[in-house]
C-alpha cells in the first residue's frame, strides 16, 4: 500500500468533516464555553460568571414559563400526530390511484416552506374574518380567538404542527405497515383472528419500533419549533407560546445577552442529546428486535 | 383502474360464497364503502381547502376578504395583488438569492458527499469508525442549537449577510454521507475488481461506475437538499439584516410589514408565489420526494 | 509471450485464518488448469491472488518469469471472467467491452476494430448497444467473455463462469470455451466447484481442499490413479465407494496393517456372478434402484458397508440379496491419514490356499 493510498481516504472524507467541524462540533463546545460568560456581543471583554446564567436562568419566571410551554406544546403535538397518523395509516394502506392522490394530499404540508404554513394559518384564524371561525360556526359554535388570547394561543400552534406533520408520519407508519409480511397477515386469516385483534396482536407489535422511532423524532423536532412562532404569535400573546428556540433567539438577538442565551441554548441541548441518546438506544434494540 | 377491477372481483367471489345472506352483506358493504368515501373526501378537503383559501384570498380585494361569512370565488379576480406582492420589496433580489443559494448548497453537497460516503463505505482506515460517528452526531444536531455560537463564528469572519455565510455550513450534508454510503454499500465488490483489472484509476471507478449506479439517491437527496433550503426561512433570518442576502421566504414573510397586518389578500398572492414553484415539483416528481422524506424520517 | 505462472510457496491469511498453507504450483503457458474443490477450499483465493485482486500473505507470483508480487491488477496482462459477469450495469455492452481499452489510452480507431472483431467471434455484434439488463444470461457471459478477450491478456481467469446459467445452456457454454481456448493458445486458469465441468475442460486439474493442493493431474490420471482418499472421493460420480478396512473380509493382503481403507469404484463392480474372474467378492442387500436410463445406480448394503454400483446398458437386477465381484486390479488401498498405497496384489484367502496347492 503507498502512502497515497494511505492518505486517499481521509482526503476524500476531510471536506465534508471541515464542514461538520466547524458549522456543527465546534460549536457546540463554543455555546457550553459561552454560557459561563456574561457578554453583550459588543463589549470587547467577555465576564467568567461560571453557572451564574444557569441560576438566573432557572430563577427567570419566564425562562419557567417557557420550559412549561415547550413541554405542553410537545407533548400535545407528539400524542395528537402519532395517534392520528397510526390511524390514518392503517385507513389508507392501500394501493390506487385514488389513496396515492390522498396520501399526496396529506404529505404535501411537509413540502411547503413554514413560512406560507405560518402565514395561511394566521389568515384561516384570524378571529374576525378566517376560515376557522366560520367552519365552526357552521356546527353552531362561537368564534374562538384562536391566536390572540393566551388560553386557545398554544393549542392553536399545536393545531397547525399536527397539521403539517400528519401527512409525514402517516406516511412513514405505511412505510413500516408494508415491510410486515404479508403471510402473517394470512396465517392469522387461517387462524379466523377477528380485524381489531389482528391489530393488536400482531400489526401494532409488529409497527412499535416506527412507533418510537416516530415518538422520538417528532419530539426533537417540537423542541425546535420557531417559524410559527417567530411569524403568528413572537412568543404572545404574555408569553403564552414563546418555548425554547424563540426564547434564545429573543435574548441573543434583541437583547444580545449571549452569555445567557447561550446558557438556555445548553438547557435544549441536553434535551435534545438525552432524546438522541434514547433514539440510539433504541435503534441498537431494534437490530436485536428484528 | 386494476385496482377497482380486483376489488370487484374480490367482491364478486365473495358475493356468490356468501349464499342467502348476500343481500343484506351487499348492502352493509355498499354503506361501508360510501362512508369510506365520505371520509376519504373530507380528508383531501382537510388540506386541500387551506391551499384553495389561499388561492381564492390571493384574488380578492381588501374589502372582499373581510366579509363574512366568507365568499369562495371572488366576483372579479385582482391579478393586481401579485404585483403588488412582488413589488412590495426586491423580489427579483429575492429570488435569486433563493436560487443561488439552494444551487450552490447542493452543488456544494455534491462535490464533498459523494468522495466522503465512497470512503465510508469501501475504505478500511484508521479512525473511520470515530470519523464516521462525529457526522452521525452532526445528522442529530439541528441548525436551531447552534445558530448563536455560528453567528459569532460568521461574523467574526465577515460573513454575515453575505451568501456564503448561508452557504458553507450546509456544504456537506450528514444526511446526504449516510444515504449514499448505504447505496455505495449494495454495489457488488466484483464490478470494482472488474474495474481494476480494467485498468481503471480510483476516481474514475468512482466517476463513471459508482455514481451512475447511485443516480436514483443522488436525485432523492438532490430533491430533499433543495427542498430544504429553498423553503428555509430561519438560517437566512439569523444569518442576514441586509436585504441583499435575503431570500424568498424572509421577503413573503416581510410582506405584512410593508402592506400592514391585515391586507391578506396581498399576503397570500405573496405565499402563492414562494408556494406554486413547490407544489408543481411536487405534482411531477411526487413519488420521488415522498421517497426522500420518508427515508430521511426512517433511515 | 510466455504466460507460465508460478506460485511458490504461496500463503495466505485473512485475519487469523490461514486459508492457504504453502502452496506451489506451475501453471504451464497455453494449458487449461482447472482448480477445482468443495467451497472454501482455497481455490478462488488462489485465483484472485494471481489476479493481483487479493495479496498473498506470503511467497512469490510469476507470470511469464516476472515477478508480479508489486504489480497492480490492472497491469498484469491477466483478465478475469467473473461469477456474476461483473458487467457495468450503466454501459453499453460497446462501453464494457471499450471501457478497459480506454484506460489503456488505446487510440480510437485500433479500438473500434477490435471490439468489431471481438463481438463478431462471441456473436454480439447486433447487441452492442444495449445495456447488460436487456440481455440473457448467456448473452451477458459472451460480453464478459468479450470483454475480458479484447484485452489480448496473457492470462485468462474464469471464477465459476457457468454456474449461473441453466443445465442446457452450460454444456453449451462449456464446447464453446473449449474451442475459444484452442483457437486463442492463451492460457487459461479456471475454478469450479463441479468436478464434472472440471474433468471434461481441464487439461490440468488441480484439486483442492483446505488451502492445500490435493493432486494437479490431467483428468485420465486423477481418475485411474488418485493420489489420495479426497480425489479419489472427489472425482466420479457416485464416488469412489471406500471400505474400512477393518470391516473388509476375505481379502489376504500382505502387510495388512498398513491400510485404513478399502476403494472400487462403482462402475467397475460386475454384477453377473457367472462371470468367471478374479476379483473380491461381496454380498449384499439392494436397498435402492434409480435408474438413468443407460445407467443404474444400486445401493447395496454389506457387512463390509453401505456402498453403489453403477452398471451400463444392462438389464435392471430384480433380485434383493446379490454377490458382486471386483476385479482385483480395480482395488485402491489407502492408509489411515488417506494417502494412496500403490503396488499391493490381493488374493482371496481361500483361493490363494488352493491356488498353493
Amino acid at each position: 500500500m503507498t502512502l497515497w493510498e494511505k492518505l486517499r481516504p481521509y482526503g476524500m472524507v476531510a471536506p465534508a468533516i471541515l464542514v461538520f467541524s466547524v458549522f456543527f462540533i465546534y460549536p457546540i463546545f463554543y455555546m457550553i464555553y459561552l454560557s459561563m460568560f456574561d457578554w453583550n456581543f459588543i463589549s470587547p471583554t467577555k465576564n467568567f460568571v461560571g453557572l451564574q446564567n444557569f441560576v438566573d436562568l432557572f430563577k427567570d419566571p419566564d425562562f419557567m414559563q417557557v420550559l412549561k410551554n415547550s413541554l405542553v406544546y410537545m407533548l400535545l403535538t407528539v400524542s395528537l400526530t402519532i395517534g392520528i397518523s397510526l390511524l390514518f395509516a392503517v385507513w389508507l394502506n392501500r394501493t390506487g390511484v385514488f389513496y396515492g392522490f390522498v396520501q399526496g394530499a396529506i404529505f404535501s404540508p411537509h413540502i411547503i416552506s413554514l413560512v406560507s404554513i405560518s402565514l395561511l394559518w394566521s389568515w384561516l384564524m384570524d378571529p374576525e374574518y378566517g376560515l376557522l371561525n366560520w367552519a365552526i360556526g357552521l356546527f353552531g359554535f362561537e368564534k374562538l380567538p384562536w391566536l390572540s388570547h393566551p388560553s386557545t394561543s398554544l393549542i392553536s400552534l399545536v393545531i397547525v404542527a399536527v397539521w403539517k406533520g400528519i401527512g409525514f408520519n402517516t406516511l412513514v407508519f405505511i412505510a413500516g405497515l408494508q415491510s410486515i409480511p404479508k403471510d402473517i397477515y394470512e396465517a392469522a386469516n387461517l387462524d379466523q383472528s377477528r380485524p381489531w385483534k389482528t391489530f393488536a396482536r400482531l400489526t401494532f407489535p409488529m409497527l412499535s419500533p416506527t412507533v418510537f422511532f416516530l415518538v422520538i423524532i417528532n419530539m426533537i423536532s417540537s423542541f425546535q419549533v420557531f417559524e410559527t412562532i417567530a411569524i403568528m404569535t413572537q412568543g404572545g400573546p404574555v408569553n403564552s407560546t414563546n418555548t425554547l428556540v424563540y426564547y434564545i433567539y429573543d435574548y441573543g438577538f434583541r437583547f444580545f445577552k449571549i452569555g445567557y442565551a447561550s446558557a438556555a441554548g445548553v438547557v435544549l441541548l441536553v434535551i435534545v442529546g438525552l432524546l438522541t441518546l434514547l433514539y440510539f438506544k433504541l435503534l441498537s434494540n431494534r437490530i436485536h428486535y428484528r | 383502474m386494476k385496482e377497482a377491477n380486483r376489488t370487484i372481483a374480490e367482491g364478486r367471489v365473495w358475493f356468490q360464497s356468501a349464499g342467502k345472506e348476500a343481500w343484506m352483506a351487499k348492502g352493509a358493504n355498499m354503506a361501508i364503502r360510501a362512508v369510506n368515501l365520505i371520509g376519504l373526501l373530507l380528508l383531501v378537503l382537510i388540506f386541500a381547502l387551506p391551499f384553495a383559501w389561499m388561492i381564492s384570498t390571493s384574488l380578492k380585494t381588501m374589502p372582499e376578504t373581510m366579509v363574512f361569512p366568507p365568499e369562495w370565488i371572488p366576483k372579479n379576480p385582482v391579478w393586481q395583488n401579485f404585483s403588488e406582492a412582488w413589488s412590495s420589496g426586491p423580489f427579483l433580489q429575492y429570488f435569486v438569492n433563493s436560487v443561488v443559494i439552494a444551487v450552490c448548497i447542493l452543488a456544494l453537497q455534491m462535490l464533498t458527499i459523494i468522495p466522503a460516503a465512497y470512503a465510508f463505505a469501501r475504505y478500511q482506515f484508521k479512525g473511520s469508525g470515530l470519523l464516521f460517528g462525529m457526522v452521525m452526531i452532526t445528522l442529530m444536531i439541528p441548525s436551531q442549537l447552534i445558530f448563536l455560537p455560528v453567528y459569532l463564528e460568521l461574523s467574526a469572519w465577515k460573513l454575515l449577510n453575505t451568501h456564503l455565510g448561508l452557504i458553507l455550513p450546509f456544504a456537506s450534508s450528514a444526511f446526504g454521507i449516510f444515504l449514499l454510503r448505504q447505496a455505495f454499500k449494495q454495489v457488488p465488490e466484483e464490478l470494482i475488481e472488474a474495474a481494476r483489472l480494467d485498468n481503471a484509476k480510483e476516481w474514475k471507478v468512482i466517476l463513471n461506475i459508482m455514481v451512475p449506479l447511485v443516480r436514483p439517491v443522488l436525485i432523492t437527496f438532490a430533491l430533499f437538499s433543495f427542498i430544504a433550503h429553498w423553503n428555509d426561512y430561519f438560517w437566512p433570518l439569523v444569518m442576514t439584516t441586509d436585504e441583499t442576502a435575503r431570500t424568498l421566504p424572509l421577503g413573503i414573510a416581510k410582506i405584512r410589514e410593508v402592506e400592514g397586518v391585515a391586507t391578506w389578500n396581498i399576503l397570500m398572492a405573496g405565499n402563492l408565489i414562494l408556494v406554486l414553484p413547490i407544489l408543481i415539483v411536487f405534482f411531477f416528481a411526487q413519488r420521488q420526494i415522498i421517497r426522500a422524506f420518508v427515508y430521511n424520517g426512517v433511515k | 509471450m510466455m504466460a507460465k505462472i508460478e506460485l511458490k510457496n504461496i500463503g495466505k491469511k485473512f485475519k487469523d485464518e490461514e486459508v492457504i498453507k504453502n502452496l506451489n504450483l506451475t501453471i504451464e503457458d497455453g494449458s487449461f488448469t482447472v482448480l477445482v474443490g468443495p467451497s472454501g477450499c482455497g481455490k478462488s483465493t488462489t485465483l484472485r491472488m494471481i489476479a493481483g485482486l487479493d495479496k498473498q500473505t506470503s511467497g512469490d507470483i510469476l507470470i511469464g518469469g516476472r515477478s508480479v508480487n508489486h504489480i497492480a491488477p490492472g497491469l498484469r496482462d491477466v483478465a478475469m471472467v467473473f461469477q456474476n459477469y461483473a458487467l457495468y450495469p450503466t454501459m453499453t455492452v460497446r462501453e464494457n467491452i471499450e471501457f478497459g481499452l480506454k484506460n489503456r489510452k488505446v487510440p480510437k480507431q485500433e479500438r473500434d476494430t477490435l471490439i468489431h472483431d471481438i463481438s463478431e467471434i462471441v456473436g454480439l455484434t447486433s447487441y452492442l448497444n444495449k445495456k447488460p439488463q436487456m440481455l440473457s444470461g448467456g448473452q451477458r457471459q459472451r460480453v464478459a467473455l468479450a470483454r475480458a478477450m479484447v484485452k489480448q491478456p496473457k492470462v485468462f481467469i474464469l471464477d465459476e463462469p457457468l454456474s449461473n446459467l441453466d443445465a442446457k445452456l452450460r454444456n453449451q457454454m462449456r464446447t464453446e470455451l473449449i474451442q475459444l481456448h484452442r483457437r486463442l493458445g492463451t492460457t487459461f486458469v479456471y475454478v469450479t466447484h463441479d468436478q464434472v465441468e472440471a474433468m471434461s475442460m481441464g487439461d490440468v486439474i488441480v484439486v483442492m481442499n483446505q488451502g492445500v493442493i490435493q493432486q494437479a493431474a490431467s483428468p485420465a490420471k486423477l481418475y485411474g490413479d488418485p493420489e489420495n482418499l479426497f480425489t479419489a472421493q472427489f472425482i466420479g460420480t457416485p464416488a469412489m465407494n471406500i471400505l474400512n478396512f477393518s470391516e473388509v473380509q476375505g481379502l489376504h493382503i500382505p502387510a495388512a496393517e498398513r491400510i485404513g481403507y478399502l476403494g472400487f469404484r462403482p462402475e467397475h463392480v460386475l454384477m453377473k456372478q457367472d462371470l468367471h474372474r478374479e476379483g473380491f467378492t461381496l454380498d449384499g442387500e439392494i436397498v435402492t434402484r434409480e435408474s438413468l436410463g443407460a445407467e443404474t445406480i444400486y445401493q447395496i448394503k454389506s457387512k463390509a458397508g453401505v456402498f453403489f454400483v453403477k452398471t451400463f446398458l444392462e438389464p435392471m437386477e430384480m433380485n434383493s440379496q446379490i454377490k458382486v465381484t471386483i476385479p482385483y486390479e480395480q482395488l485402491y488401498y489407502f492408509a489411515p491419514d488417506g494417502q494412496r498405497i500403490r503396488g499391493i496384489e490381493a488374493r482371496e484367502k481361500s483361493l490363494s490356499f488352493v491356488g498353493g496347492k
